[in-house]
């Protein structure tokens, strides 16, 4: 009976101690574990389109031909391609966007990505917001899911850009895509990487519109890989995840088996396909395989980097000329 | 007086513990040894690898007073782990019909290149199922709260958002429901079972990345009392 009533009593005792106490710090407050969206956070830069609240900058001469930077994810954010504003310097408009519910960019439910089209929509209304005239040129430059979601664009718009550079595509057709992720997402049951990416899910829980908390556990996650497994030379720089956009789009994806080359055909003008040499799951044969769809490519590896090939500096010191080099002739 | 004093050091020792889900309890093999010895292995977050102790009382209603460590695999061996303290009782007994309990502190750490996480927090479950000498069958549902929880932020972190906040993080930052079947098979001092289930957030709706856990667990129970 004695120890009975040790038994409830530290129960009891437990409950009144776990329950209350001390000063709240929320795990869920904006800018405590990451950083505040443009909608939360005013000073900033932004856009705003199709309803959307975007992060955005540009830069270079407003009416210099455009090159859009598409990042990848879905659910990164463009601060690991920020090398691109060298061609401001060139003589091109830059312009950098987050994408609908990544980075700083405005967080929506999951229900506002029930097609890639929202994606497809966002970036026709970032062109024709920074575009100042009719003839100004558009060029795109996507990498990973971001050269995915350009060459949606190309293929929904076939003549609205006149220059396309592609790194890592993940694929323009779903098998594509779901072949390529088993080979870059492989990891062991026992290797440190399955706990990182999973063994804080027992400290860290979120209801389905607590961005905060699910965009800082996508980062956790994220963060289990070093990049080595697609042979990059460090982690990636982020603002901060777009967990909602990345599963919502993926969900999408797997019920649509999109196929985004049914017009490609149509895009006649020259594609700089990128691939780097240290993404073993990527290779020229891959790389073959989903450029196929553009009649015109022109397919270069970039040597000594890996799939985030213009982050680094000695992928974007291989990169960079050759990217200058195709848009100037088509500038 | 005295009870206070043993109720705060009890309550003291579990506040210091873990999640309550090994040394998993053939009460209808259990007589009077005094200690049970636990080594266990499963997923759980992770592909985890665990030991425990537990120690009988001596009281008209089996209770056990139960202390776990267990460790996920991977290259770092110490950088990420859970311990446990607390207390699992029989609570009703109806023939073969027997109903359990069992409350834990838990006190564990999670580390990557981004954070380092230590929490405390508290578990609760409840057992039912049909136990017989050498062997038994029950379902289980328990709930792990994660309570409090300090977060320490990397340099690179820091370097991708200076502004991130770094302590005590509360009220509770996470809460996972379990329930699942356990069955068990006794022999001599010694109970091998095995236990498997479903993981559910605390919100019923979303689910952690893999939401299932099991473990292969052998208790050998020794030193009987008299």
């Amino acid at each position: 009976m004695k120890y009975k009533l040790i038994f409830m009593a530290t129960a009891m005792l437990l409950t009144i101690a776990f329950s209350g106490c001390t000063k709240e710090r929320k795990i869920n407050t904006p800018g405590n574990l990451v950083p505040k969206t443009v909608d939360q956070d005013p000073s900033l830069p932004s856009i705003t389109i199709n309803g959307a609240k975007l992060h955005a900058e540009a830069f270079g001469s407003p009416d210099s031909p455009l090159l859009i930077i598409v990042h990848g994810g879905p659910g990164s954010d463009y601060r690991y391609l920020l090398n691109c504003k060298a061609f401001a310097n060139e003589g091109y408009r830059v312009v950098f966007f987050d994408q609908r519910g990544a980075g700083l960019s405005q967080r929506f439910p999951a229900s506002a990505y029930n097609s890639v089209d929202v994606a497809i929509n966002d970036l026709k209304a970032v062109i024709a917001h920074y575009r100042t005239s009719p003839d100004q040129k558009v060029f795109i430059l996507g990498h990973s899911w971001g050269a995915m979601l350009a060459s949606a664009f190309v293929n929904s718009n076939p003549a609205a850009v006149q220059g396309l550079i592609l790194g890592e595509p993940g694929g323009l057709i779903w098998k594509d895509v779901v072949d390529y992720l088993s080979r870059s997402n492989k990891f062991s049951f026992f290797s440190e990487d399955l706990n990182d990416a999973i063994y804080f899910e027992q400290f860290l829980s979120a209801k389905e519109d607590e961005h905060e908390i699910l965009d800082y556990k996508k980062q956790l996650w994220s963060s289990a890989e070093d990049g080595s497994s697609i042979g990059n030379e460090g982690p990636v720089p982020f603002w901060r995840s777009g967990s909602v956009t990345l599963s919502a789009y993926f969900e999408t994806a797997e019920r649509e088996k999109p196929d985004w080359t049914t017009n490609l055909h149509k895009f006649t003008t020259k594609v700089l396909f990128i691939y780097s040499q240290n993404n073993k799951a990527y290779g020229l044969e891959h790389a073959k395989k989903v450029s196929s769809a553009y009649p015109d490519v022109q397919l270069f590896q970039t040597n000594d980097a890996g799939h985030d090939m213009l982050t680094f500096p000695r992928g974007w010191n291989n990169t960079y000329p050759v990217m200058l080099d195709y848009l100037n002739t088509l500038k | 007086m005295k009870n206070i004093i043993k109720t705060t050091l009890l309550t003291s020792l579990l506040i210091l513990a873990n999640l309550a889900s090994s040394q998993e309890i053939n009460w209808k093999s259990l007589s009077d040894e005094r200690y049970i010895v636990n080594a266990n292995a499963g997923f759980s977050h992770g592909i985890v690898w665990g030991a425990g102790f537990g120690y009988q009382l001596k009281t008209k209603m089996p209770l056990i007073l139960q202390a776990e460590y267990s460790f996920p695999s991977g290259k770092h061996l110490i950088d990420d782990f859970k311990s446990k303290v607390g207390a699992q009782a029989r609570l009703f007994e109806s023939g073969n019909i027997q109903v359990s309990a069992k409350i834990h502190g838990n006190f564990r750490r999670y580390e990557n290149s981004l954070v380092r996480l230590v929490n405390f927090g508290s578990e609760m479950s409840a057992a039912a199922g049909y136990y017989r000498p050498k062997w038994f069958l029950a379902g289980e549902f328990g709930f792990d709260k994660a309570i409090v929880t300090n977060f320490r932020h990397s340099a690179h972190y820091r370097d991708m958002f200076p502004g991130v906040q770094d302590g005590w993080f509360e009220p509770s930052t996470g809460g996972n429901f379990n329930y699942g079947l356990m069955a068990g098979y006794s022999f001599k001092t010694s109970d091998l079972y095995l236990k498997m289930g479903k993981v559910l957030s605390q919100d019923f709706k979303s689910k952690p990345l893999i939401p299932v856990y099991f473990q292969l667990g052998y208790n050998v129970r020794i030193n009987k009392g008299n």
